[in-house]
Parts: C-alpha cells; sequence; structure tokens
C-alpha cells in the first residue's frame, strides 16, 4: 500500500491535536514498546495504519473509546504481521499469546518481526509453528512410598514414659510449679 | 562395606596388604605378590584399573574394615581420654567440699558437655595431622577417574520464595561450566519451586525463560512448580522423584544459595560410577558471597577452620558419612527404594513430617546396605549464608527443630552407630545451649550454697586452673591448628591476605564468637524449651533490605529481653559472688551487648580489610561471571498482567484444561475486583487462583491496555505510565 508522506504527516498531527487519539496513540506505542519491538519506520507505518481504521471505525461505532479502537487495530496488524509465526491451528483467543512467545524467543536475535528486512528461514518458521513452550519433561514416574516408622524396645518404653508426662507440655503453670519443686528438692538435699 | 568399592583405594592400602602377605598371612585372591608388584608400578587410572580387577577380594575388604575401625577406635579413646581428664579433674574440685545431689548432677551435665567438645578437637587434631601428613589413603576421591564416562544426571534446586536472581544464577553458573567443558550432554536441570509469593512465582517463570533463551536450554533446563507444597523441601524433592524418577541414574541436590562447578559435579558422577556402592556423595561446600560483617566473618572462619574438622571427619567416618541437604550426588535407585521419608509419631513440632530430612535420608541409605562418602577435598562447591545474625538465628530456629526431632530416630529400629552418631551430634547442635545453661544454673546454685558455708576458698586451685587451661585449650585449640596449617603452605596464607590480616581476622574472629556465643545459647535455649514443650517458635522480625538486616527499631523490639536478662543474671551473680560474677562475665557480656552486635552484623563497610579468604581475594572463574537476567523492576505480579512477555510466558505455562463453571465464574469475578480496585484488592490466595487461571488473565491482560485512563482504576493508569519510560530495542 502506498501512501504518501504528506498524508502520513497529516494523519500525525491530527492524532497529537485530538487528546483522545492522542491518548490512544501514546497507549498503543507503550504497548509496542513493551513488545520491545523497534521505533523504526515499518512500526511507525503500521501503527498510522491501524489509526486510519480505527478512525475510521470510530465514526461507525461512536460510543467506543479511540483507546479501544486504536489497540484493536494495532492487535489486528500485529496478528497479521505475527500470525505467520504460528500454527493455524491455535486457537483465536490463544494467538495473540503465542505470538508473545514466539516474539519473546526471537529476542534479542531477531529484533521485530515487523520488517521485511528481518524475513525469517522457512526452516525457522517451521520450528517457531512448531514449539510449544514446556517447562518440565515428559514423566518418567517412580513410586517412593514411606516406610514404616518402627522404634526398637526401648524406643517404645521411652515413648511410654514420655506420653505419661506429656501433660506437662500442655499446662505451663503445673511444670513450672513442678520444676521448681524439684529444684527446691535438689537444694534442700544439697544444704 | 563392599570390596568393590573400598579396593579402588590406592597403593597405601595395597601396601597394608602386601605387609601382612610378608607376614605370612596367605591372601587368596590377589594372587600372591607377582600381582603385587604390578600394582605398585601403577598409576593414576591405570592403578585403578588394575585395583578394580582386585576387587572381589574378601580379605582386602577386611583389612579395609580394620583400618576403619582402628581409625575409629583411636579417634573414640582419645575422646573419652580427654573428657576422661576433664572429668576428673572437675569432679576433683566439686569433691573437695564434699558431695551433694546438685554436684552429682552437675558432673553428669558437664561430662555431656566436655565430652562434645573434646569430641570436636579430637576431630579437628586428626583432621590436623592428616593435612599435615599430606596424604590421606582412604578418601573417595582418590578413585577418581577423568576417563569414566558420565551418566544421565538430574541437577535439582528446591526453591521456596527465594531471590530468582540467585536461583536462576547459580543454575547458569554450573550450565555454563559444564558447557565449557563439553559435558553438558548428561546433565538436566530441575528448578523445582514450592514458591507461594504470586509475584515471585510469575517472577521464576520469567526467569526460567529468559535463562533457556540465554543459553538455549529449553529442554534442559527445567521449571516446575507445586501449586500445594506438601511437606516442604523433601517433599519437593520425593516429588520429583516420582515424577522423573526413572530419568536419571543420579540427582546433584542444590539449595537456592548453591553454586557448583562443572568440574565438580562431573567429578561427583564420576566417583558414583567409580564406586557402585555408593549411595549419596557430599561434598564440602565453602561459604562465599557475602558481603556483610557476620556474613564475612562466617566465610572467612568457615574457610580457615573447616578443612580440619572435614579431613577428621572423613578419617573416621569412612563410607559411614552424613548428607547435608544440598551440595551432594545421590544414586537415584536406592533413594527410591529406601529414602522415603517415613511420619513420625505425634505432633509437631517434635511429631509429625520431617522438617530436617538430610540426616535421616543419610541413616535410610546406610540402613539400606549404601555407603555415604565425604568428598572433603573436591573443590568447585560453594553455597551462601545468611546476611546478618538475626537471618542466621531465623535459619537456626528452623533447624533446631528438625534435628530435634531426630530424638526419634534414636530409638528407631534399624538406624547404624554411626548414623545415630550423626544425628547425636545434630540434636546437641541446639540442645546443648539448654544443658551449658543448666550447667551454669547449677553451678551458681553450688555457689551461692558454698559461698553462703564459707567453702569458696577451699577449691584446690590447680585442679582449677588445669580444667581451665584444658577447656580453652579444647575451645581454642582448633583455632591454633588452622593457623599452623595455613601457615604451613605461604600461597594459600598469601590468598588469606598475608600473616598479618590472616592473625589479626582470627583475633576479632574469635572475639566476634565470644560476643555472640551467648546469643546463640539463649536464642538455642528457647528454641528448644518450646520445641519440647510442644510449642512453635514465631520470629516477628522481617528483614526488608537484602543485607543491611532489620533496623535498630526491629532489634530492640526482638532482643530486648536478652539484655535484660544479661542485667538480672549480673545481679544475681554478684549477690552469689562477686567471683561467680567474675567467672560468668565473658557469657553476660554477649547479652550485654546483643543490640548493638545484631546491628552492626549487618554492616557491610565494617572491617572490610579483615576476613578475607582466597574465594573473595581472587573470586574463581565461575563465581565472578555475572548475566543478568532480563526482569523488570516491581511488582511481578503486576507484571504478569501489563508486559506482553511476561503475561503470554505464564499463560503459555499454565496447563490447559477444563474448568468448571463455579471456578471459572470465581476467577472472572477475581479479574474483575482486580481491574476494578488494583492489586491490592486481593489477597495472596485469590492472586495464586486468578494466576492458575490462563485464559482469564490473557483477556485482563488486553482489557488494561486497551481501556482509556478514564474508564479504569488510577493504579493500572500509573502502572501503565512506567511502561512510558522503557526504551525500544534499538535495531
Amino acid at each position: 500500500m502506498a501512501i504518501s508522506p504528506e498524508y502520513l504527516g497529516l494523519l500525525r498531527s491530527s492524532i497529537n491535536s485530538a487528546p483522545e487519539w492522542k491518548e490512544a496513540w501514546e497507549r498503543t506505542n507503550d504497548y509496542l514498546n513493551a513488545l520491545r519491538i523497534p521505533a523504526d519506520l515499518e512500526r511507525e507505518l503500521m501503527l498510522l495504519t491501524s489509526f486510519e481504521r480505527a478512525i475510521a471505525r470510530k465514526r461507525k461505532e461512536p460510543s467506543t473509546s479511540a483507546t479501544e479502537l486504536a489497540f484493536d487495530e494495532a492487535q489486528k496488524a500485529l496478528d497479521a504481521t505475527l500470525g505467520n509465526l504460528i500454527s493455524a491451528k491455535v486457537p483465536v483467543d490463544r494467538r495473540s499469546v503465542e505470538e508473545r512467545v514466539r516474539l519473546y524467543l526471537m529476542q534479542p536475535a531477531q529484533n521485530s518481526g515487523l520488517s521485511p528486512r528481518n524475513r525469517l528461514s522457512d526452516d525457522v518458521l517451521e520450528a517457531l509453528r512448531e514449539v510449544r513452550l514446556e517447562a518440565v519433561p515428559r514423566l518418567q514416574q517412580a513410586v517412593i512410598a514411606p516406610r514404616p516408622f518402627a522404634l526398637n524396645t526401648a524406643g517404645e518404653r521411652l515413648a511410654a514414659l514420655a506420653g505419661k508426662f506429656s501433660f506437662l507440655g500442655s499446662n505451663r503453670i503445673l511444670a513450672w510449679f513442678l520444676g521448681l519443686c524439684f529444684v527446691g528438692l535438689l537444694i534442700y538435699m544439697s544444704l | 562395606m563392599v570390596p568393590g568399592t573400598l579396593l579402588r583405594w590406592s597403593s597405601d592400602l595395597h601396601e597394608s596388604v602386601e605387609s601382612k602377605q610378608e607376614e605370612g598371612v596367605q591372601e587368596q585372591t590377589l594372587g600372591g605378590s607377582q600381582n603385587c608388584e604390578q600394582c605398585k608400578d601403577m598409576s593414576g587410572p591405570g592403578r585403578s584399573a588394575r585395583l578394580v580387577e582386585l576387587v572381589g577380594s574378601t580379605r582386602l575388604g577386611e583389612v579395609f574394615r580394620r583400618k576403619v575401625r582402628q581409625r575409629r577406635w583411636g579417634v573414640t579413646l582419645v575422646t573419652l581420654g580427654v573428657a576422661a581428664i576433664g572429668f576428673w579433674l572437675f569432679s576433683d574440685i566439686l569433691g573437695s567440699t564434699g558431695w551433694s545431689p546438685i554436684k552429682v548432677l552437675e558432673l553428669a551435665v558437664f561430662s555431656v558437655l566436655f565430652t562434645t567438645l573434646a569430641f570436636g578437637f579430637t576431630q579437628a587434631f586428626v583432621g590436623f595431622l592428616v593435612l599435615a601428613e599430606g596424604h590421606e589413603p582412604l578418601k573417595i576421591t582418590n578413585t577418581l577417574d577423568e576417563k569414566t564416562p558420565l551418566a544421565s544426571t538430574a541437577v535439582v534446586m528446591p526453591v521456596f520464595n527465594e531471590d530468582v536472581g540467585t536461583v536462576f544464577g547459580n543454575i547458569r553458573t554450573l550450565y555454563r561450566s559444564l558447557q565449557n567443558r563439553g559435558e553438558l550432554e548428561m546433565f538436566e536441570f530441575y528448578i523445582l519451586s514450592d514458591s507461594t509469593l504470586p509475584g515471585r512465582l510469575v517472577e521464576e517463570e520469567v526467569a526460567w525463560a529468559d535463562l533457556c533463551r540465554q543459553t538455549n536450554g529449553f529442554g534442559r533446563i527445567h521449571y516446575r512448580r507445586r501449586k500445594v507444597p506438601v511437606n516442604r523441601k523433601s517433599g519437593n524433592i520425593a516429588d520429583f522423584c516420582r515424577r522423573w524418577g526413572h530419568r536419571h541414574r543420579y540427582m546433584v541436590v542444590f539449595d537456592a544459595d548453591s553454586v557448583m562447578t562443572g568440574d565438580s559435579v562431573a567429578s561427583l558422577v564420576r566417583l558414583m560410577e567409580v564406586n557402585p556402592r555408593a549411595g549419596i556423595i557430599q561434598t564440602m561446600p565453602k561459604l562465599v558471597g557475602s558481603e556483610t560483617l557476620f556474613g564475612r566473618i562466617q566465610q572467612f572462619a568457615s574457610r580457615l577452620y573447616s578443612p580440619l574438622f572435614a579431613a577428621g571427619l572423613n578419617y573416621w567416618q569412612q563410607g559411614a558419612g552424613n548428607y547435608w541437604g544440598h551440595n551432594a550426588i545421590i544414586r537415584m535407585s536406592p533413594f527410591l527404594a529406601s529414602c522415603s521419608l517415613p511420619v513420625l509419631p505425634g505432633r509437631e513440632p517434635l511429631g509429625g513430617r520431617i522438617l530436617s530430612h538430610d540426616f535421616v535420608e543419610a541413616a535410610l541409605m546406610r540402613d539400606a546396605g549404601w555407603e555415604v562418602w565425604f568428598a572433603y577435598d573436591l573443590e568447585g562447591s560453594y553455597e551462601g549464608l545468611p546476611p546478618n545474625l538475626t537471618e542466621y538465628i531465623k535459619r537456626d530456629r528452623r533447624w533446631a527443630q528438625g534435628n530435634l526431632q531426630h530424638v526419634w530416630f534414636l530409638l528407631a529400629d534399624r538406624v547404624q552407630p554411626i548414623s545415630r552418631l550423626h544425628l547425636i551430634q545434630g540434636i546437641l547442635a541446639y540442645s546443648s545451649a539448654p544443658i551449658l545453661v543448666l550447667f551454669i544454673f547449677l553451678g551458681g546454685i553450688q555457689a551461692a550454697i558454698d559461698h553462703f558455708r564459707g567453702h569458696a576458698s577451699s577449691i584446690p586451685l590447680a585442679s582449677a586452673i588445669v580444667l581451665a587451661l584444658l577447656t580453652l585449650l579444647l575451645l581454642f585449640g582448633p583455632k591454633v591448628l588452622s593457623l599452623l596449617h595455613l601457615f604451613s603452605q605461604p600461597d594459600l596464607l598469601r590468598r588469606f591476605g598475608g600473616a598479618k590480616r590472616a592473625l589479626a581476622g582470627v583475633f576479632m574472629e574469635t572475639l566476634f564468637s565470644i560476643l555472640t556465643a551467648p546469643l546463640l545459647v539463649w536464642f538455642h535455649t528457647r528454641f528448644v524449651l518450646k520445641n519440647i514443650s510442644g510449642q512453635k517458635v514465631v520470629w516477628n522480625t522481617q528483614t526488608r533490605g537484602a543485607e543491611a538486616g532489620p533496623g535498630w527499631v526491629q532489634t530492640l523490639l526482638e532482643y530486648w529481653p536478652v539484655p535484660v536478662a544479661g542485667v538480672f543474671f549480673g545481679i544475681l551473680a554478684w549477690w552469689i559472688s562477686p567471683l561467680y560474677l567474675l567467672w560468668i562475665t565473658p557469657l553476660l557480656l554477649g547479652l550485654w551487648l546483643a543490640i548493638p552486635i545484631a546491628q552492626f552484623s549487618g554492616r557491610s563497610t565494617v572491617l572490610r580489610n579483615l576476613f578475607l579468604t582466597p574465594e573473595e581475594i581472587d573470586p574463581p572463574r565461575e563465581l565472578s561471571k555475572s548475566e543478568p537476567l532480563q526482569l523488570r523492576a516491581g511488582d511481578q505480579f503486576v507484571h504478569a498482567i501489563l508486559d506482553p512477555f511476561y503475561n503470554a510466558i505464564h499463560v503459555a505455562l499454565q496447563r490447559r484444561r477444563a474448568r468448571t463453571p463455579e471456578l471459572s465464574e470465581h476467577t472472572a469475578g477475581l479479574a474483575d475486583k482486580l481491574f476494578r480496585e488494583g492489586p491490592a484488592a486481593l489477597t495472596a490466595e485469590e492472586k495464586r487462583a486468578l494466576l492458575n487461571d490462563g485464559p482469564t488473565l490473557a483477556k485482563l491482560h488486553m482489557l488494561v491496555w486497551r481501556t482509556p485512563a478514564e474508564k479504569m482504576n488510577p493504579f493500572w493508569v500509573e502502572a501503565l505510565r512506567a511502561y512510558r519510560n522503557e526504551t525500544p530495542v534499538s535495531v
């Protein structure tokens, strides 16, 4: 599509002059920045075409905000550009996620999927379409069952004895009282 | 001990067999002296290979066992001998004014403490002799053969809300190191997350993706998050074993702050391969990377003193060693078959699920007939440490509870004697504090009785002086021996900053230990008593800064009972006897100064010229490398919604499964609340629930970006504004 520089300049200045569209422009730009898409000519062109469509839509849908329309159109443009990175089988509601994953994987070596200069080879494209972000390998399950814990005879006796005195743990006052009695007895016997 | 393992040992052992033959003992399996002559000429891997042929000799196995028995008896006799001298001297002192029940109890408590001290000293002394001799024939690293092929090994790192940069940076260090050695093929890496902080788990996912992208490690570096962290770290490892237990022959276990070089990990695998009866091989990690006063003191002390203790430990334990939970390699098959942890009788804190799993796993491995070795001289194993005293004590609180649970295993069936000894040592590491307090308490009562009866001056002075000197020897002897060992190696001494700095470092470290020991006794006593009485210990302070530790006010709130108790005990001691106060002043000093000590422990600008270690002066290549991860600063949960890559990675990693209408409705409600009211409106649990729903999160991402500012909560407007300052990547 051939667009004259004068037309683009005019479009840009009209976007800047309308606060609603200016905000939409900034928001969409911020998003592309967050995607780390370089601020080059291709990006500028993509944005302006998206805005051209958004402005046209605004006439038909006056109640929809400019930001929403511009972002949707920009997203469509991104889908069109990055759509070849993902398989056609990816469901519509998942496409944006998968495109972003691939854009992430290509960085920083491949800074932008927008530029024709950055056209990927068929092998790479094929690989990108096939790829699925998997954090874990295939399961190779094993059994690890806890073995029962068994006390020896002395242990059982000691545990039984400790069980008899367990009330001291739950009654602090009694524990302190008995402890002090024991200390007192020790002192008395040592005098 | 299976002969196959032990008879790969080197010539010393061989010589002992030969000497036996010379004595006329018939040696059937060696095939006579001719074979031994051949063995004598062998060196390096050739000798190992020849010795492998000799494996199967039960006779040699017996020789080895006898040698180990002799060593154990030697250590036992020296320990008991030293303890007996102390016992005799102290009973002489106590008995000089007649016996009483308090004195009998005091002597019993003294015996436990003094024997522990004597054992530590003996171990260090033996270690000193081993290192001075320069050659230890009975150590597992003697069997290392660089030509041994590697086997499939998992490097596992269980994490729980840890610093992401440290976790993934440490994995990357090992990855790169193995890559440089050309030995990456046999290794896979697993970050096993139990993290619960919503932001942290998002950050971990992105860090994983970034690390894989940096290293081309997809398919080799794995990240698994458990949604329900059952049974903490041991449960995390057990979950890994259940999922991928049959995928690898070995696993190398890391802590979040563990760093190992490719060289050391590959060596561990090779050691496992050539020692088929080894179930676990533990390395001796060096403490590194600390910037604070406390951390650097610990780093320095550990680097200087631990080689002696480590060599001494290996000297007597041999294949009956211990496992410390990280920087170790484990053979998967026996671990799966024998090391799953039982549930203890009773409830927490002393019963229920086992908190400190490592000692128990080593005991279970030993019980199943496998060996546990300590590769104490294997280089390239490192770990970090808590940055300040408060964090250190917090860690001790967990460890104290975990180690006290081990009491059950002392009373359990089928636990090997040496494993019981390891467990006792672990228990005493914390319970010796209340025992020491009891000893001082009994001493105080007795001093008061003696004082009021006028017996104080009648103690035998000679015995008291000898006992005091002996105690000082046991306490400080290992430090002196370590210094002697250091001064015998000029190159190492230079790497500690030179003689003057090393000496000044030891002096200041000793002073610091004297001041902090009472504090540790205070807290350990508190932890142990609380646990015994069935209560869990709660720590209120939360360290905000990574290094500095809590501020003055927080320190004051947490530590104020310590100096108050110190003053009270001081007055009490003075009342009993000024001499008694003088005797316990070194203990009280630490209590009085608790708050400034805790505060200064986290400072990083204090005494920077001291406490230098070789790793600090000349960091190993692996430790000095830095490849920062590309992560955004700020609230990571917010980034999961706003950042296109964070959001995409997180959503892509969520398992796609059918959600019930109720669940979908619940998360949709949460998303709506988040959008309308901002992240502060959601609890951590709600945030986690939302993070588990990928499709909703993807929709939320789009919703925030496409909504104009006037229709959105101001939080999101501000958060989006932060993205405006992002510099686009230049082409």
